[in-house]
């Protein structure tokens, strides 16, 4: 036992990079990829993990000063830093992820095999979202892994059975005979559009108004490349920190805060792509495998949701959706988190709703605003076990001691996640 | 000079490095030695369309506008079968060689 314990220990200590470069080659050797493959993909997801990381510490250098300046010169308690993919790092890097992608892919197969749902979860990388959740259960839980692994797999199943209920929507208007997208985070939206889109159409006058979004494109297009947008928060952000008083120093601190947040949303997913380029191929033979197995079956194959992105109303969408998104956070009560990084996540919702509201880009924008008002405030609840997660993984322990936050709407804002977080809290964990 | 394919999706991080994967082993198969294959968000698509190296767009998502050179709809690559992902990357082969 004492063996054991120490050699656990010893394992933990080496770091999530260099954890998740051997987890993913044992997990290559398991499924047959060949040890080329394995070892080439351990690699590549250790490194991008480890430059998500350094990414992440550029970003909280920059910003944690000018939001805490925020704070003492207005007073807006709006000091959580917003890391959003980052959440990726836990996903990937917290001790159980292996035991995570096991335990979901045998409940899946049980699942399919008890016909309780449709959905073959191939689609491995969006485990992601499960397993980010996990990480944050594992630290509530003050570090155990098996209520990790649990809240991770009901997240999941959660995942496959709400996209049982908005397969067919999604597979008509995107034209994809036969897929299914069990992510929870677009799917939770999908959800919350049904009833809200109805209720829409019953407002006189609501109901026929729509905006080009060829012509919104066309006269904003530029707000929604992420370097720009991040260089216009960073500077607007900058402008309320250091605006008045210093002078030419303030200038150059406000453009340099420009830069860095422009840099955070061009590097941070350039990052997670890195991550994806070491997992997917491994992961690829386990998709074959399922895929073969339930051949004569209908089920619905999972992808990821970024194949719900090609109507032109969720980019238009999100172009309209950014300030206004940032406006509402600043101005709700309660909420500590301006959202920067986490605006990534808006053309995947877009991307959710959009088959609902047929296109329609005005009642997109109104479902989705109401949308992330509960993200803005999970968010700022669920900042304590979030920022637990990255300190038992040994990231930012310093600044973390020293009282830097962190927050992200996708995984730590999101709706179901945050209930079953909540449910650990009424078992009386990390309360 | 080199040849481009550019391979779509919303985020760049997940579909389109698995179209990415199995377009590059094909390549690489047929000794196409001057074809780049590159991953990108479908929003910095603007960027590569002026390209004059451009050959081809292989999109992970339902495509609703044309371009100026062939375009492949990548889903094949996420749910196909095998025999599915090979006739997509034959018309693919065929397509680099006619560019």
């Amino acid at each position: 036992m004492g063996f054991l314990s120490t050699a656990v220990g010893w394992f933990l200590s080496l770091g999530s990079s260099v954890i998740v470069m051997i987890v993913l080659i044992i997990l290559g050797l398991v499924f047959r990829v060949g040890w080329q493959k394995a070892v080439r993909g351990g690699i590549t997801t250790g490194v991008g993990l480890a430059g998500l990381f350094l990414v992440v510490n550029v970003i909280v250098g920059a910003l944690q000063p000018a939001v805490a300046e925020m704070a003492t010169r207005f007073g807006v308690q709006k000091t959580l830093v917003d890391v959003n993919w980052a959440d990726a790092g836990i996903a990937w890097g917290w001790p159980g992820v292996a035991g995570l992608i096991v335990s979901i892919l045998v409940v899946n197969i049980l699942m399919l095999v008890l016909r309780m749902t449709k959905t073959l979860w191939t689609d491995v990388w969006s485990y992601w979202h499960g397993s980010a959740l996990a990480g944050f259960v594992w630290a509530l839980t003050g570090g155990n892994v098996l209520l990790g692994i649990l809240a991770g797999v009901l997240y999941l199943v959660a995942g496959s059975l709400m996209s049982d209920l908005t397969a067919k929507k999604y597979q008509e208007f995107n034209d994809m005979p036969g897929i299914g997208v069990p992510c929870g985070t677009t799917v939770q939206a999908s959800l919350f559009a049904m009833p809200v889109v109805w209720l829409l159409d019953r407002i006189p006058g609501l109901k026929d108004w729509d905006a080009s979004p060829e012509g919104i494109k066309k006269r904003f297009g530029i707000v929604g490349e992420p370097g720009v947008l991040g260089f216009i928060l960073g500077v607007i952000i900058g402008i309320f920190a250091y605006g008045t008083g210093t002078g030419d120093l303030g200038i150059a601190k406000i453009l340099g805060l420009g830069m860095n947040v422009a840099l955070m949303m061009i590097i941070l997913p350039r990052m997670v792509s890195i991550i994806a380029e070491g997992i997917v191929p491994i992961t690829m033979s386990i998709v074959q495998y399922m895929r073969e197995r339930f051949k004569d079956r209908e089920i619905y194959v999972a992808v990821d949701c970024a194949v719900l992105l090609g109507h032109p109303a969720v980019m238009a969408s999100t172009i309209i959706l950014f300030p206004l998104l940032v406006l509402l956070a600043a101005a709700l009560p309660g909420v500590q988190m301006l959202p920067i990084a986490s605006l990534a996540v808006v053309p995947f919702w877009a991307g959710a709703v959009v088959p609902y509201t047929k296109g329609n880009v005005v009642k997109t924008v109104i479902v989705l605003l109401l949308y992330a008002i509960p993200f803005m405030y999970f968010s700022t609840w669920t900042a304590t076990s979030h920022t637990a997660a990255y300190q038992m993984m040994g990231q930012y322990g310093d600044q973390i001691s020293q009282g830097l936050k962190l927050a992200s709407w996708d995984m730590g804002g999101d709706i179901l996640g945050t209930i079953i977080q909540g449910v650990f809290h009424l078992f009386g964990f990390g309360a | 000079m080199s040849r481009l394919i550019v391979v779509a999706c919303g985020a760049g991080i997940n579909t389109s490095t698995i179209a990415e994967d199995s377009i590059k082993e094909r390549v690489a198969k047929e000794g196409f030695s001057d074809v780049e294959v590159k991953r990108i968000l479908m929003a910095d698509m603007e960027g590569y369309l002026g390209r004059t190296d451009l050959i081809m767009v292989v999109s992970m998502m339902k495509i609703f506008r044309t371009f100026d050179v062939p375009v492949f709809q990548g889903m094949p690559f996420l749910i196909g079968s095998k025999q599915e992902k090979d006739v997509l990357l034959d018309k693919i082969v065929e397509a680099i060689k006619k560019a």
